[in-house]
Order: structure tokens, then sequence, then C-alpha cells
């Protein structure tokens, strides 16, 4: 499960950096986090050039070898041959030995193994994990010349006590995808209301068109569209929501936001294709090209999927719109890349981040590879994403924000997870509604990280 | 007498050297983390922290109220015993058919086999793209109208899994069967048939009971090796939908390592131990005492 | 169904009158034999496809051209050379160590009399119901403060400490079949209890051996836990942890998956179809030995 969140997350980052090339122009209209698109345009080059010119000690130190261990998802596998070659050109003397997992099933347990050993040089993982892992004591601090060189929104999530601790490398974005052809030919515009939604919906289901693609064989998809309405109809007015639930003031069972977000589970489900838990998301992403679906609650890693069977396949996105119609859209830091504390070689990865916070060629053939937005400054992907429009509209208007912020109130991993496989239960008519809300109340041991 | 029994003391001694080697190999690597686990799982750990709190039997009194874990052992007692059932008839099925003279027995044979050759985690994967995309292919081209779609519904996804456990396996096991059938003596045959038996009666008295260390090793082969079930899963159904194919292996897992609870998911392993302890020496009796009889 | 059963190998079977009978069972089993087959069809025919056909056409269309290029990615991910090398140098080593042991082990506990050695059977027993999946955190604290972690000789080591269970359950029970006899005229000739083991059981031993050494060669050869707990750095890296990982980063990329799957399982599938005589000997030895 995790990996396909980490996919998730990864795709998110994909947007936010397609986002930051053109939407640097963003105000920081009054989200809640502030979006990583904004800070782009503002924090221009001077700083990162000089950074740049002062290669850290070891540039020419003898031979090295740095352990890394990866946790990737769907979209980052083979950007480990890209930074080999980038680091091979300017410091030769760096072999990095690579240890890729999937994020998602396979990254935790490696790390909680490597806490009894020691942890490797160099990890990579999701931004979401540098709250977990440096609570521990286990990571180094990233200096700030490498730091300096991303966007600063990009270390809010990854800071703890004034310390950075990861390096964020890319964004990924998440909302409903519609396909803007059919979108068109109806004469339905992007709704910003449920009314307008369920407008939509209706006259889906009278023209035969199915409303809804998705795809719940995967049980993270379903966690991951549930912190998608989370946000917007709970955390957007309630931001410390899982600390308060955690105190007891408020609870699944009895507050209406939550079980509100909970239940457009069912609006999905019974407005998707019956077969939905029985297909996969490329199967589903599959369908949405072809014209058999109108909409998708998604992240940016569909968009991958997207081209590769219509390269001209036209889509939009705009965030699920929640009861009071001020939804904003979602975007999550992806690819972060932390230090060990105890490293014996912190020149030598001083110099991985040299190269990877600096080398712009590379993080443009990163991002163009995994379909992501970027998180350093002045990197622009090149890839075509015909939504690029819709998140440029989203940033300049604020309305943005930082799921980062949900999954740290309300941890995936025995939380989030685990409420997902309940959703699915009482979406397949195991549970009860009142059920599957109770059984979240009593994980309420299990929902944050500390 | 007594020189005798010091004898049989020194031959025992160096009978137990023998044994010493492989006994500590085997408790390093084996008893050790077991062990380990039983301390765990009396702790409150979280699988990273450096303090581990002693809870004492805490977590082995919230197993018993966790429905969840319940369920997951109610799945995993009906996949151990579908695939117990099924897998056995149908290898036994098979074997007879080969065993009845057919063409191209090896051929039949080896078709049969391949499958256990390729790794559960491939299994599961490739069951998940044949019932959601293969397989409703041929409703299409037949124009049938049959429910391929087994992963999709808590109802029919044990049947799905069973049918792919059983794919990969049901070779395997037949091959066992085999050669357990061509090792009957054929005059037991002859005298049970110059006796009056029918083909079946002679099936049930002659084959079987013949037979009977072959079943004793598949039936506790397929019992434990269900039990554990989790390969399977992950790449499939991944416990899904909802949770009604969650196997006690994957919820330990799950439990331990996302859920960052390791003192409670070891106390889940410790329980599993303990059952498949028990379960396999009732059947080694059971099934031995039969042998015996025969 | 024709339950006429003689005694003879797998080779006389056409001893067997050839009836009305037999041909029916013959179609079932037909059948049966393509409804097996389907599923390799299947993996066959999506590892020759492009990404687009997997979508837009039929997954029984066979594909327009054979796209090799599925192959030359899943190779390349693989790193056949080094992972091939790697899995079939610790089956090997791991299995032969356990064969001796094993023997020798379950030969000791089954001739020394007394408590201790049926204790010690049911000690080692107890290990084939351990759940390994369960244990793994404890499995590598362990193995990590001995040293065995990254290291070929730690793998090996844990394949010998988790197979042994088995191992001695499966050569015990073998036991019977070694004359005590013999053992006693050879110690009555003054052989040591080591001697009489090398000497007079080890050679009764082979067909028992055989079985066990392709029992567990299956199970080290496909074992994804203990290798990607113990031998994770790259080059020490096994077949099915190296296929794990192209299988979960590239989920959605079902054609090099697929092309995957066929380049892992072919080495080991050639080597069935070439040793398919021992190995059917081997593996059903135990079943039949009553």
């Amino acid at each position: 499960m995790k990996k396909k969140l980490l996919s998730a997350i990864l795709c998110s980052a994909m947007a936010v950096s397609a986002l930051t090339g053109c939407g640097g122009a963003a105000d920081d209209g009054g989200a809640a986090q502030t979006p990583a698109a904004e800070p782009a345009a503002e924090e221009e080059a001077p700083a990162e050039e000089a950074a740049a010119e002062e290669a850290p000690a070891a540039a020419d130190g003898e031979e090295v070898t740095l352990t890394v261990l990866a946790g990737q998802s769907t979209t980052d596998a083979g950007i480990e041959d890209m930074i080999d070659a980038a680091l091979a050109e300017k410091y030769p003397n760096i072999t990095l030995e690579w240890e890729c997992t999937g994020w998602d099933g396979e990254f935790h347990p490696k790390m909680q193994q490597y806490m009894q050993s020691g942890l490797p040089d160099i990890i990579i993982g999701k931004a979401q994990d540098v709250a977990t892992y440096a609570s521990q004591g286990l990571l180094g601090e990233i200096d700030a010349v490498y730091l300096d060189r991303g966007l600063d929104a990009a270390r809010e999530n990854v800071t703890i006590d004034g310390k950075t601790y990861g390096l964020v490398y890319n964004a990924l974005y998440q909302g409903v995808y519609y396909n803007k052809t059919m979108f068109a030919e109806n004469g339905w515009s992007v709704p910003t209301t449920q009314e307008e939604l369920q407008a939509i919906v209706d006259d889906c289901n009278a023209k035969g068109i199915v409303p809804f693609a998705s795809h719940m064989v995967d049980t993270w998809s379903i966690g991951n569209v549930t912190m998608q309405f989370m946000m917007n109809d709970v955390f957007n007015n309630t931001p410390d929501w899982g600390d308060q639930f955690r105190d007891g003031k408020v609870s699944f069972s009895e507050d209406k936001a939550a079980q509100t977000a909970y239940s457009y589970n069912k609006l999905i489900f019974d407005n998707t294709y019956p077969e939905t838990f029985s297909t996969e998301q490329t199967d589903c992403d599959a369908r949405m090209v072809l014209g058999e679906a109108a909409m998708k609650v998604s992240g940016s890693w569909s968009i991958q999927n997207f081209l590769d069977i219509d390269e001209n396949f036209d889509f939009g996105i705009f965030p699920f719109p929640n009861q009071t119609g001020d939804s904003k859209l979602i975007f999550e830091p992806n690819i972060a890349i932390m230090t060990s504390a105890e490293t014996e070689h912190q020149d030598a990865v001083n110099c991985v981040l040299d190269v990877l916070s600096g080398d712009k060629e590379l993080a443009v053939e990163i991002l163009d590879f995994t379909k992501t937005a970027p998180m350093l400054k002045d990197v622009v992907p090149t890839f075509p994403n015909p939504s690029q429009a819709d998140i440029d509209a989203y940033a300049s208007k604020g309305m943005i924000v930082d799921v980062t912020l949900g999954n740290n109130q309300l941890v995936w991993g025995g939380f989030q997870e685990e409420n997902a496989a309940d959703i699915a239960a009482y979406l397949q008519g195991d549970i009860s509604f009142e059920e599957c809300l109770s059984a979240s109340d009593a994980r309420v041991g299990s929902s944050s990280a500390q | 007498m007594n020189k005798k029994k010091t004898m049989q003391d020194k031959m025992n001694l160096q009978y137990f050297l023998l044994v010493v080697p492989g006994m500590v190999i085997f408790t390093i690597g084996v008893i050790l983390p077991l062990l380990l686990a039983l301390r765990y799982s009396v702790t409150s750990w979280d699988g990273m922290s450096v303090e581990k709190e002693f809870v004492g039997i805490s977590n082995y009194i919230n197993l018993w109220k966790d429905a969840n874990f319940r369920q997951a052992w109610w799945f995993t007692i009906k996949f151990t015993i579908a695939n117990t059932i099924v897998q056995n008839v149908f290898a036994l099925l098979f074997a007879v058919a080969l065993d009845s003279g057919i063409k191209a027995q090896k051929v039949y044979r080896t078709i049969l086999f391949i499958p256990c050759l390729v790794s559960a985690v491939i299994v599961g994967f490739v069951w998940l793209k044949l019932y959601s995309n293969v397989l409703p292919e041929l409703n299409e081209i037949f124009g049938t109208n049959i429910n391929f779609l087994l992963f999709g519904d808590g109802k029919t996804v044990l049947s799905g899994l069973v049918i792919a456990n059983n794919w990969q396996w049901i070779g395997y096991w037949m091959l066992i069967y085999l050669a357990g059938l061509q090792s009957v003596p054929s005059d037991l045959y002859e005298a049970a048939k110059v006796d009056g038996a029918s083909a079946v009666q002679r099936f049930f008295n002659v084959t079987i009971p013949m037979l009977a260390p072959a079943i004793t090793i598949c039936v506790v082969g397929i019992t434990t090796g269900s039990l554990k079930v989790y390969d399977l899963l992950v790449s499939s159904t991944g416990g899904g939908p909802g949770r009604a194919s969650t196997s006690v292996i994957q919820m330990i897992y799950s439990t331990a390592i996302s859920g960052r609870q390791y003192g409670y998911g070891s106390a889940m392993s410790v329980t599993l131990v303990f059952i498949l302890l028990l379960v396999a020496m009732v059947q080694v009796k059971g099934l031995k005492s039969k042998e015996v009889q025969s | 169904m024709a339950f006429i059963k003689r005694a003879g190998k797998a080779e006389d079977v056409n001893q067997k009158p050839y009836t009305l009978r037999t041909f029916a069972v013959q179609a079932v089993m037909t059948v049966v034999a393509v409804l097996f087959l389907f599923p390799l069809f299947v993996i066959l025919n999506y590892s020759f496809k492009t990404k687009k056909e997997l979508y837009l056409t039929s997954p029984l269309k066979l594909p327009d051209s054979l796209q090799w290029a599925n192959y030359e990615t899943a190779l390349k991910k693989l790193n056949l050379t080094t992972t091939f090398t790697n899995t079939f140098l610790y089956t090997v080593i791991s299995v032969l160590i356990l064969a001796f042991l094993c023997g020798i082990t379950a030969w000791a506990i089954s001739r020394g009399k007394g408590r201790i050695f049926q204790f010690s059977f049911i000690y080692f027993v107890i290990g084939i119901l351990i759940p390994f999946q369960a244990l793994f955190l404890p499995i590598y604290t362990i193995g990590y403060k001995m040293h065995l972690t990254n290291t070929r000789y730690g793998i090996i080591f844990m394949y010998i400490a988790t197979g042994i269970s088995f191992g001695v359950f499966l050569m015990n029970s073998f036991m019977t079949t070694v004359p005590l006899e013999l053992e006693e005229a050879a110690r009555i000739d003054g052989c040591s209890v080591v001697r009489t083991y090398f000497v007079i059981v080890f050679p009764l031993l082979k067909p028992a051996f055989a079985t066990l050494i392709i029992m567990q060669s299956f199970q080290i050869w496909n074992d994804y836990l203990l290798a990607s707990l113990y031998v994770s750095k790259k080059g020490l890296k096994t077949l099915t942890v190296a296929i794990q990982s192209l299988f979960s980063a590239q989920a959605s990329d079902y054609t090099t998956a697929m092309a995957a799957i066929v380049v892992s399982v072919l080495p080991i599938s050639i080597l069935f179809l070439s040793l398919q005589k021992y190995f059917i000997k081997g593996m059903t030895v135990g079943a039949v030995k009553g």
C-alpha cells in the first residue's frame, strides 16, 4: 500500500513542479500551507549561482562509496541512473551504492531494519518520512547552501524545531481530472460546489456516461481520495483536527464534516462502473482516456498513463468540491532527500546534495521522466501537461494546499490505510457506515507517528 | 547389563555431539528470533524507538477483542480448509487420471507442474490481470455472462484466490500422489479383484490406504502452507476488497510495520506460531495413526 | 474413471489397455492442460505487446509485432547475469550443506536413545511452522549483530538455519529404511559412530538426499523474504528480489513486468525440463517409501 501512496505523492510532486514552471506569479492567498510554487518567482537565481560555485571540500578527494536507500514509487524507478550519470560527471570519485525499494511496501521495513544497524548515508523517501525519522534522532541536518536552492515552501514540512532534515525535490498535484473535450461537448463547466458536481453526475447518468473512473481494487486509492476530501472539508476549517481527535474533542462518529468526507466515497462508488473493485489504476486510466468516464479523482501519477495511451488526450484538473464551495487544489511534496546523522562521509554526502540541488539539467530530466513539478528554484520541466493551465490558475489564486498537513495530523500507515480498508468494506456492504466511523475512532492510538 | 548401559551412554554422547552443530545453527537463526518476538510481544514497542515499555499480557488480551484479527483468522481458516480439500482432491484425481494409461502422460505432468516453478508473488499478479482483464474478454467472445471478477467482491474473493493457489500447486502435489500410485503393488489390486471388489471399492480400500504416507505429506504441507499465506495476496488483492482477504500474516505485517505496533504484531505472530504447532501436531498424530492401521 | 492400478514405473504406462474410458480421461485431461497453460499464454502474449496494444486491444489478441524491447528493458533491469549467479550460488551451496547436516543430525536423533533425542526432534520440527514474515525484525537484528547481513555466507547460513527443520523431519522419516543390523554389524567390526554413518548409512540415504535437495532448492530459489533482508546490496541480490523490486516499481508497466517474469522463470523451467526425471524421482521418493 505504501508504495502506491508514494507514487501518489510523487505524482503530486510532479504536478507541483509543473506548476512552478509556469505559475511563479502566485500570491500567497491565505492558504493554510504556503503553496510550493509561490516563492519560485520571487527568490531568484543569484543565491543559487553563488552556492553552486562553492563545491564541497571532498570534491576531489579519494574514492568514496556512499550507500543510498531509495524508497521509490511507480514513476520514480530509473532516476537512480540519471543521478549516477550526473554525479559521475561532477564528482567521479564518488560512487553511489543504490538500494531501491518500493516506498509503499518495503521502504519503511528497510528503515526499521537499518535502525538496528545504522542508516545508509543517504535516504531518499517522501517528505512525510522526515517527521517520522527525524524525531528518532536519525537524520542529519541539511546544509543551508543546498536548501537555499529549493523553494522555501519546500522546507516547511521537513523542518522540525527549526532544523531542516530533508531536501524536497519535487511535488505532485491531486484533484479531479476531467476530460476537457467531453466537458466542452456537454456544456459542463468546472464545478465548485457539490450541487454543481451533482448536476454533472446526473447529466452523465442521463446520457449513459460513467461519471467517475475509479480503481478501488487499490485500497491506497480509497485512502488517497479520502484524504483529499478530508483536506477540503475538515482540515480546511480545522487544521488541528487530528490533535483534537487525539484529545477526544472530535471524532468520526460525531463530526459531520469528517462524515461528509467519508461519504463522498459512496458518491464515487455509486457513480462509477460496477467493476471498480476489480479495476487497477492503469485500466482505470485507460477507460478515462478512451472516453468511457468523465472524471477521475486522482493525482499526477495518472498523467504518465494518460499520455502513454493517447498523447493528445486533453484533460484538466479541479479540486473536489467541498460543502462550502471553497476547495483548494492539493499538492504534495514528494521525493525528499535525507541524510544519516551518523554518516562517516559528510563531505561526500554534501557533494551528492550539491549535484541534486544544483544540476538543473538533471532536475529537468528527472521531472520530465517522473512527470512531476519542481521544488527547486528556476527549474522548468518540459513534458507536456494539459492540466498545467488549471494548476497555474489555482496557484495564482492561492487556491492550493499542501496535503502534508493532513498526513502529519493523521498518519498514513496504521491509520489512513486501515480506515481505507474499512471504507472499502462499507462500500462492499460488509459493514455499516456507523461501524466504519467507529472503527476509525477506535484506531485513535495509531493516528499519529509520535 | 551395566556394561551395556555405559556403552549405550557412550554412544548417546557421540550421537548427541552430532546433533549439536545443527542445533546451534537452528537456534541462532530461528529460535532466538522467536524468543525475541516473544519478548517484544509483552511490550508496547513501536519497532523504532529505543525504549520498549513492558505492558504484560495486555497485547494478548487486546487480540481477543480485535475484530479485524478475528476476521483475518476467519479468512485464513476458510482459505486453508478450501485449499486442503480442493488441492488434495484434484491432485489425487489428476494423478489417477494420468495413471490410467493415457498417452503422453509426461506432457500432462510437465504442464501441470510448471506453475509451481513461478513464485507466488508473480502468480498473484498474473491472476489479478486474468480475472479483471483477460477472462471477461471470453464472455464477449462466447457471448456468455460468467462473473470472472472474482477479486472484486468480498463474497467471491476467496474462490478467486483458491483457484489461483490451486493453479500453482496442484501439479506439485499431483506428482507426489502419482509416485504413490505407481508404487502400489499390482497384486493387491488383483487380489481385490478376485474378491469381487468394484473399481470404486478398490480405490477406497486399496489405493487410499496405500497412499497414506503421501496423503500425510500433502495434507500437512498444504495446511501449514495455506495458514501462512502471504505472498499470493500481496500482489493480487492486497487483502481486499475491504478486509475480505486479509490473512493473519498479512495483518501481522501491516500491524507491526506500517502500523508501528511491533509489540502488538509480535503477540499476533506468537499466537500464530502456537496455533500452527497445534494444528500440525494434531494432523500428524491423526494421519499417522491412520497409516499404522492400514 | 479407470481405477485399475498396476505396479510399475511411469515408463510402462502403456501396458494398460487403451479403452474408450481411457480416451475420455485423455480428453478431460487435455482440457485441464489447456486451462493450466492459459495463464502462461497470457504472460507470454503480454510480454510481447506495446503499452498501447495492452490498453486498446483485446487481451487475447496476439501482438502486431513482437516487442523484444520489453525483454531488453527487463534484462537490463534484472541485471540477470549477477542475480542469476547469486541465486544459483546461494541455492547450491546452502542445499549441499543442508543435505550433509540434516542427514547426520536426523540419523543421530533417530539412533540416540533417551528423552533428549525426542526433545531434539520436536525442537527442530517447530521450525517448519514458524512464519518468518512475522519475525523479520528479530531475524535481522540477530543477523546484524553477528555480522551476517549483506554477506554471502550470511544468507547461506540463514538458508541452512531455516531449512534444517524440514530437512531433519524429512530425513528422519527415511531412517527406518536403513536396516539397523547393518549398522550393528559395522560397529562390531569396530567402526566408530561417525564412520558407521559415512560408510553404511550415507549411501543408503541417496534417494532421501535427492528429495531433500530438490525440495529445498525450490524453496531457496524462490525465496523472497530472507534474501531481501540479508542481501540487499546490488551485487549480492537474488533474482526474486530483483524481480520483486522491478515489479513494485513498474506495477503500471505490465509489458516489461511480464517480460521479466518470462526471463526469471525461463532458467528454472529449462532446468526442470532437462532434469525432469531426477526431479520427479527425487521429489516423490518420500511419498512412496511408506
